[in-house]
């Protein structure tokens, strides 16, 4: 009996340093991916990284440093805080970070970085931190609109300057923070709708599949595009529209059964290229062939642009991430004593079959 | 004379009620098709059900893990980690060739179940926390070794994703398969008695000089591989590693097809045929919902609704 419980201890034992040992294999690095030998340095070197270019003339109300109290000082000497909202998992983040280091490095500016990892509570206490660790100005990319008066109070009270990237903060421009640069996504949500109606000619039954419900991205992007393909092209129908919750697996689950209750659809319109990218293995998945539905998508990665030119995707309408120059140059003329604008409405670009192949370098 | 009719009609009741919640499931599956067929245009198609069969059969194998570990009057939060985990693994390991990423993605969710395993067993932690420990860092584990989405271009996981033998596509064999696997295991094995003995009492069995440690390290491990082929057969299907949002609440959707099949959650009980039927539910409901194009968080509130009605089955049968 005795050795028998011994031999268990041995035998649970032994499974135990098994699975340690596995575990640490993985970690060890005796990994190969797919592709290692091609190009894996590509996605992070930037090439054709123009950064963004402002939309619009030279209307909206401005801001300068008198208005929002402090000193001028030099950038190129300064410290900026960066606080992330997500974890750089999804392209987008990715690209923003990158940029953002990318142009520090430029500007020889000491940059301070943190990241929220989607949790707003973290968020907060990042930028408490990067203004206690000595940052002079902030850019922050917020993961929610409300809730930022302790720390807007706490930067104003020492008015360090702050640039909000892609989404905007409620609350007062030029008194709580400076500029606000992003794209407009009601705006990509209407470039959309005429793409759609350009590719399906306006007439026949669409889909949309949502982004992650409760989110301004979605409503905004929802917002523009259905208002659009009302006002112009009353032959298009919306007959389905359902989340994919900005994932490709979601976006595939979706789109399969909707090719199934739906067989008559001309045309489906993603709210990020992931769930485009999803709809694309659904329809090859049903038999499709590559521009039997017209797909639109938003955001402008390397895959959904790729998609264009094998012919799945009819168009992608750009949501460029590449804050860091306009960031950067906002908060140094800023710093100069110049008068900048509140808000910086960024100009998107488009892919579709005419430029796919020769812009894929600027997806990112 | 009072007292009789009184009688009479709660005796029916609680047979009834008893009936229900043994077959209820299958009530509730065969409802919901009979709904569909009526009301749902294009539902009866070969096609129709080869989808919802292949969007269900990952839920299923994760659920067959999730029951054997609920039997052991214990629960697996780390599956959905584990799925990601298994889909990080692959694509790591894809340029030695599909068989080394496989059986690779396996031994990591094998790893992680044993670790789960020897937690519960020999530390004595409560399976709810020695789980949640590692869903926490599977997840992490997962965005460590692969930070972002990557495209998994190789041809035999596409063909394992989307291929299919006699009509029928090959994740729903493995399912089907993997289900009749663990509904023998738990029937006409030791291990299987085992299992339902310590589920019901830990003490009593391990008085009675049966191997508890053990057993507990192989349910957890059991369902550890289970979690990493649902993860192998996803990431197939999707033709890409996406290791931060594969197998997101993944632990609720399998306990909901346990529990809504009738399997309680006190342990001591495992009903296979049941569970199938629930990961089928769940993914009708969805289907319909999705179909006929109401809102999502309907979708929510219709399963919160059957969860609430199993759980409610589940308290009537532990008063009787």
């Amino acid at each position: 009996m005795k050795s028998r419980t011994l031999l268990r201890r041995t035998s649970a034992r032994t499974l135990l340093a098994v699975g340690l040992a596995a575990s640490l294999t993985f970690a060890a690095g005796c990994a190969k991916s797919e592709d290692d030998a091609s190009g894996s340095g590509e996605a992070a070197s930037g090439k054709g990284d123009s950064g963004q270019v402002v939309a619009g003339g030279d209307g909206g109300a401005t801001c300068a440093i008198d208005a929002y109290g402090g000193k001028k000082f030099d950038l190129k000497t300064a410290t900026v805080g960066f606080s992330q909202s997500e974890k750089e998992a999804n392209p987008f983040r990715i690209a923003e970070t990158a940029s953002i280091k990318a142009e520090a490095e430029k500007r020889g500016v000491r940059l301070l970085t943190a990241n929220a990892q989607s949790q707003f509570s973290k968020q907060i206490s990042d930028v408490q931190d990067l203004i206690a660790k000595g940052a002079d100005a902030l850019v922050i990319a917020p993961l929610n609109s409300d809730g930022w008066e302790p720390v807007l109070r706490a930067a104003s009270a020492r008015h360090i300057p702050i640039v909000t990237v892609d989404r905007k903060i409620n609350a007062k421009a030029c008194e709580d923070y400076v500029s606000f640069i992003g794209s407009d996504f009601v705006e990509q949500g209407r470039r959309a709708a005429d793409r759609m109606i350009e590719a399906t000619g306006g007439k026949g039954e669409i889909a949309i599949l949502l982004g992650t419900a409760g989110n301004n991205v979605t409503t905004e992007r929802t917002k523009g595009f259905k208002e659009r393909i009302e006002e112009k092209a009353p032959g298009l129908k919306v007959v389905f529209q359902q989340t994919g919750e900005f994932s490709r697996e979601k976006g595939q689950q979706v789109t399969e059964q909707l090719i199934q209750s739906k067989p008559g659809i001309t045309g489906i319109y993603a709210e990020n290229d992931e769930m485009g990218l999803g709809a694309v293995n659904a329809l090859k998945g049903a038999g499709k062939k590559a521009g039997d539905i017209k797909i639109v998508t938003i955001d402008g990665t390397k895959g959904a642009v790729r998609s264009i030119v094998s012919g799945w995707i009819d168009g992608v309408i750009e949501s460029n991430p590449r804050f860091g120059p306009l960031a950067f140059s906002t908060l140094d003329s800023f710093t100069r004593g110049e008068k900048v604008k509140q808000d910086i409405v960024i100009k998107d670009s488009a892919y579709t079959g005419k430029n796919a192949e020769a812009d894929l370098s600027q997806a990112y | 004379m009072t007292d009789l009719a009184l009688g009479r009609p709660a005796a029916d009741r609680d047979h009834v009620l008893r009936l229900l919640q043994t077959y209820g499931v299958y009530l509730g599956v065969a409802v919901l098709l009979l709904v569909n067929i009526l009301f749902t245009p294009h539902f009866l198609s070969g096609e129709n059900f080869r989808t919802q069969a292949v969007q269900v059969a990952p839920v299923l194998i994760v659920a067959l893990g999730m029951a054997l570990a609920i039997g052991s009057e214990g629960v697996d939060l780390s599956v959905g980690s584990v799925m990601a985990l298994s889909t990080s693994l692959i694509s790591l390991y894809l340029g030695y060739g599909v068989w080394v990423a496989l059986v690779v993605a396996v031994l990591g969710g094998m790893a992680v179940g044993a670790a789960n395993g020897s937690l519960v067993a020999f530390i004595g932690v409560q399976p709810i926390v020695a789980t949640l420990a590692l869903m926490v860092a599977g997840r992490g584990l997962a965005l460590v070794l692969l930070p972002q989405l990557k495209d998994v271009r190789d041809p035999n996981m596409a063909s394992l994703g989307s291929g299919a033998l006699l009509g029928i596509p090959y994740p729903v064999l493995i399912a089907a398969a993997l289900a009749l696997l663990v509904a023998f295991v738990v029937r006409r094995t030791t291990f299987g008695r085992q299992l339902l003995a310590i589920g019901d009492s830990r003490p009593a069995a391990q008085l009675a000089g049966l191997p508890v440690r053990r057993v507990l390290v192989l349910v957890y491990v059991a369902s550890g591989a289970l979690a990493a082929i649902a993860g192998l057969l996803a990431t197939a299907r999707l033709s890409a590693s996406d290791p931060t949002s594969l197998g997101n609440l993944m632990e609720l959707s399998a306990i909901t097809a346990v529990v809504v099949g009738g399997t309680p959650l006190s342990g001591g009980r495992v009903r296979i045929g049941g569970t199938v039927a629930g990961a089928v539910l769940i993914q009708l409901l969805t289907a319909t919902l999705i179909k006929h194009d109401l809102p999502p968080s309907w979708t929510q509130i219709a399963q919160a609704v059957v969860i609430v009605l199993a759980v409610y089955a589940a308290r009537e049968r532990s008063k009787r």
